[in-house]
């Protein structure tokens, strides 16, 4: 089925997808004000946590991991949201991703920058963080490759790298049409970023080779990255973190709550920048699909984990698993499993309810189901270790909180600046077709 | 290696839970030998008191037939630590006389270790220490301040091993069995810890952990632990 | 000195009729550009521009892949700390860095690959370059004086909407 905008006069289109770039409302302004001094005000709680140290934070033995890993993981998590829609739907050419891969892409490059920041901010003494890569010095020292943690810093390089040129490629010919029209500043950064793209056939063929084998190539890397991320537990022996369903778990978990957070960017971009002709409910009922499969995978895991634990009747196993399920964490436990099952169950299983509102709805609470997943392997694992006497109960702490609150101000500012400077929906993609039998 | 046959020493400790009274002399002991940072009260609340040797109390039976085992957990130096690994930047490591040792300048604390430790014998320095005047008067010269952000466990008092390696090999001998003693063992009443090279058949540790009563804690993880506790035979 | 010729198309059928014609008339691919706002699929006879991104990226990947299981061997072994029983080097151990930084060098070598094939960022010949409208395939030749006619008459033919000389070489 042909999606409306292609037949919305060219002109009419590109004059729609370049109208959120000129000029800020007050709306605007405001909005990126305020998500700024959110921000900053985590930024603050950061350089506090610097200064006085780590202990700052509501961590302590034996939950040495808390809030910040927590966040690593759901930020990891989030950017995933560019692999499906981008990676998948490219390779299997399903068009009506189109309006959407830009969003998708730049999600997953902030996510990635967001999540990046976590490993930095969590470490005791954050200003040696540069020792973990690897570089030639008087000690003669090298990291040590063999630790998780190593696999993450090459995993999440890799990503981001690759996420930041898959952003930047198709982005070319839209900064090359950008800088036809421009003025000023802009025509002199729009004309740095097109490296002189004009247009030529062999530069289109480069491209679209180029954007084929990054589909690809990212694909396998989006994969690989969560599985690293979620290798950071099972590799360990605590309880309940060493299962081998951790990797696939996550990568499921990952591309759910992707799905979910591009769904609540699209609204909210459709909204803020009139662009209801160009996402349009196809595109919602489509990603609410997407969503709910998604939905039945994570559930599909979630039991087999659980269910496997619990039969396996294993004594250090069946504490974490007891207070996941019935004891302290019991009420987390349960309304993630609503958030994340039930709610896109019932909205979008049914088709009568499946509509943009509900899938915003859904998503939203997908979001909040998925950092309670997050919070729900890491610390209930770690409150009960292997030995009793080392027990111990976990409240973050304020600056925990700040910084948390602060990530998703952040990816606000960023993405609010991404579209005033580039069209946040492609436009050489909506170019009329001139198509072989015209 | 400093002695003339050219064995590496394999430090190990056997604690015999029948002779412990949990009466936390070696906590105390340990405290005063290596510089431990003091918790206040809050902090202690928090989770945040550092004891690298503990003592854990198992209660077995109902009241009034309760009887209390006393348990002190100290880092295991396990021969395959699970701590060791994950380390991205080798801050922990094993050596070759088989302590797992912690490298306080290369560490970032990432706290990955002490998760990976199922005994739970990892402390991280929070902040900065500080010690109420006049406890920093109290300070071991023999052992580095640790600063905040830098995890931190039982050394086995390397210190002693070194002093007592150093000593040996000026006078051209080997180091004798019970002449290194951490603070622990040195301090134990009831003197349940015993402190040797596993290497020495002759050793008394060695003889201690080849007894019929010698178990492992946590042995079914692998660890290869190399604190053997002698079980109670009463 | 070269001329310039560029012809404008609605149609793709005409721009490849115009391709067709400029084979036969011994215009070469190096001679040809087509400039539209959007990818126009040409069938493979017409503008065969040969691309060896696939077996140039693999080729990296591979050998960024040999560099790094090296490195991290040379690494490894030229400080050998003992950590928990693993061995000093453990291709399993460290396999998934192997995978990272084998991906990265395909990203890296695709990106660069396609700065190489597409020509960006420009420099050398500035070669003049038609303005389009959206929609509109433009056939630009490259021609020395005395092909000019022929190439005048290939666009014309195949009907394009108007044929203009545009600018010189820089």
């Amino acid at each position: 089925m042909a999606t409306v905008p292609e037949t919305i006069p060219y002109g009419e289109v590109r004059r729609d997808l370049w109208r959120p770039l000129s000029g800020a409302s007050s709306r605007y302004l405001i909005t990126l004000l305020l998500l700024s001094s959110v921000a900053f005000w985590g930024l603050c709680a950061w350089g506090y946590q610097l200064y006085k140290g780590i202990g700052v934070a509501g961590i302590h033995r034996p939950v040495f991991w808390g809030f910040y890993l927590v966040n690593f993981v759901f930020w990891i998590g989030i950017s995933h949201a560019g692999t499906l829609i981008s990676a998948i739907l490219r390779l299997t050419d399903a068009n009506w991703r189109k309006p959407v891969t830009r969003a998708a892409e730049a999600i997953t490059v902030f996510a990635l920058m967001i999540g990046g920041m976590f490993p930095i901010i969590h470490l005791g003494r954050a200003w040696l963080f540069y020792w973990l890569f690897p570089y030639p010095n008087s000690r003669l020292l090298w990291p040590n490759f063999r630790s998780p943690l190593l696999w993450d810093v090459t995993a999440i390089s890799t990503y981001l790298t690759g996420s930041t040129i898959y952003l930047f490629l198709p982005l070319i010919p839209d900064i090359a049409q950008l800088k036809e029209h421009a003025t000023g500043w802009r025509r002199r950064l729009y004309g740095a970023l097109s490296l002189g793209w004009t247009g030529s056939d062999r530069q289109w063929h480069a491209l679209e080779r180029a954007m084929k084998l990054m589909a690809a190539i990212i694909l396998a890397v989006a994969v690989s990255v969560h599985t690293v991320v979620a290798w950071d537990f099972s590799m360990s022996i605590a309880p309940m973190w060493h299962s081998s369903i951790f990797g696939p778990y996550f990568v499921v978990g990952a591309i759910f709550s992707g799905i979910a957070a591009l769904i609540i960017v699209m609204a909210i971009i459709r909204k803020a920048m009139h662009l209801e002709q160009y996402l349009t409910a196809h595109h919602f009922k489509n990603l609410a699909k997407l969503l709910l499969l998604m939905s039945l995978l994570w559930l599909y895991f979630t039991v087999a984990e659980n269910l496997t634990a619990w039969y396996g009747n294993e004594p250090k196993e069946m504490i974490v698993f007891g207070s996941r399920v019935r004891g302290g964490f019991a009420p987390y436990f349960w309304v993630m499993v609503f958030c994340n099952f039930v709610v896109p169950f019932v909205l979008l299983g049914i088709k009568r309810l499946r509509t943009i509102r509900t899938a915003i709805i859904a998503s939203i609470t997908v979001i909040i189901g998925m950092w309670l997943e997050r919070f729900l392997i890491i610390i209930p694992t770690l409150s009960f270790g292997r030995l009793p006497a080392a027990w111990g109960n976990y409240a973050p702490s304020w600056v925990e909180i700040s910084i948390s609150i602060a990530t998703f101000a952040g990816m606000g500012v960023l993405y609010m600046l991404f579209a005033k400077l580039f069209p946040i929906v492609s436009v050489w993609e909506f170019e009329p077709h001139v198509g072989p039998e015209d | 290696m400093n002695d003339t046959n050219q064995t590496p020493h394999r430090w190990g400790m056997a604690i015999d839970l029948d002779r412990c009274t949990g009466c936390q002399a070696c906590v105390a002991a340990c405290h005063a030998e290596n510089n431990l940072p003091v918790s206040d009260p809050a902090s202690a609340a928090k989770g945040r008191a550092v004891h690298w040797i503990r003592v854990d109390r198992y209660y077995e039976g109902e009241f009034p037939n309760v009887r209390v085992k006393y348990m002190p957990v100290l880092c295991q130096q396990c021969d395959e630590a699970p701590c060791e690994p994950v380390c991205p930047v080798y801050a922990t490591y094993k050596n070759p006389e088989g302590l797992n040792v912690q490298v306080y300048n290369r560490c970032v604390g990432t706290r990955y270790c002490a998760n990976n430790c199922p005994y739970s014998v990892r402390f991280f320095n929070w902040f900065d220490p500080v010690w109420a005047a006049p406890l920093g008067l109290q300070h071991n010269p023999d052992v580095s301040i640790r600063m905040g952000g830098v995890m931190e466990k039982c050394t086995f008092c390397i210190q002693r091993i070194k002093r007592a390696e150093t000593e040996a090999k000026n006078e051209k001998r080997r180091v004798a069995d019970g002449e290194v003693q951490p603070a622990c063992v040195q301090s134990c009443p009831a003197e349940a810890m015993v402190f040797g090279d596993l290497n020495d058949p002759e050793s008394k540790v060695s003889r201690m952990a080849g007894s019929g009563r010698s178990t492992r804690l946590l042995e079914e993880l692998g660890t290869q632990p190399k604190v053997f506790y002698l079980q109670r035979a009463t | 000195m070269n001329v310039f010729f560029a012809g404008d198309f609605l149609l793709q059928k005409a721009a490849v009729r115009a391709l067709a014609d400029l084979k036969a008339n011994g215009f070469t691919p190096a001679d040809i550009t087509v400039f539209s706002d959007e990818p126009i699929e040409f069938p493979r006879n017409v503008l065969y521009r040969p691309s060896h991104m696939s077996l140039g990226v693999v080729i990296g990947a591979i050998t960024f892949s040999l560099l790094v299981i090296g490195f991290v061997y040379f690494t490894q072994y030229s400080y050998p700390i003992v950590t928990g029983g693993m061995p000093i080097f453990s291709f399993w151990a460290t396999g998934v860095v192997f995978y990272e930084l084998t991906m990265l060098g395909a990203i890296v070598c695709t990106f660069f690959w396609f700065l190489r094939e597409s020509g960006l960022p420009r420099r050398g010949r500035r070669l003049p370059v038609p303005s389009v409208e959206p929609g509109i395939i433009c056939v630009r030749v490259e021609c020395t004086p005395d092909q000019a006619d022929a190439a005048r008459r290939s666009l014309e033919s195949a009907g394009a909407e108007n044929v203009r000389t545009i600018g010189e070489a820089r």
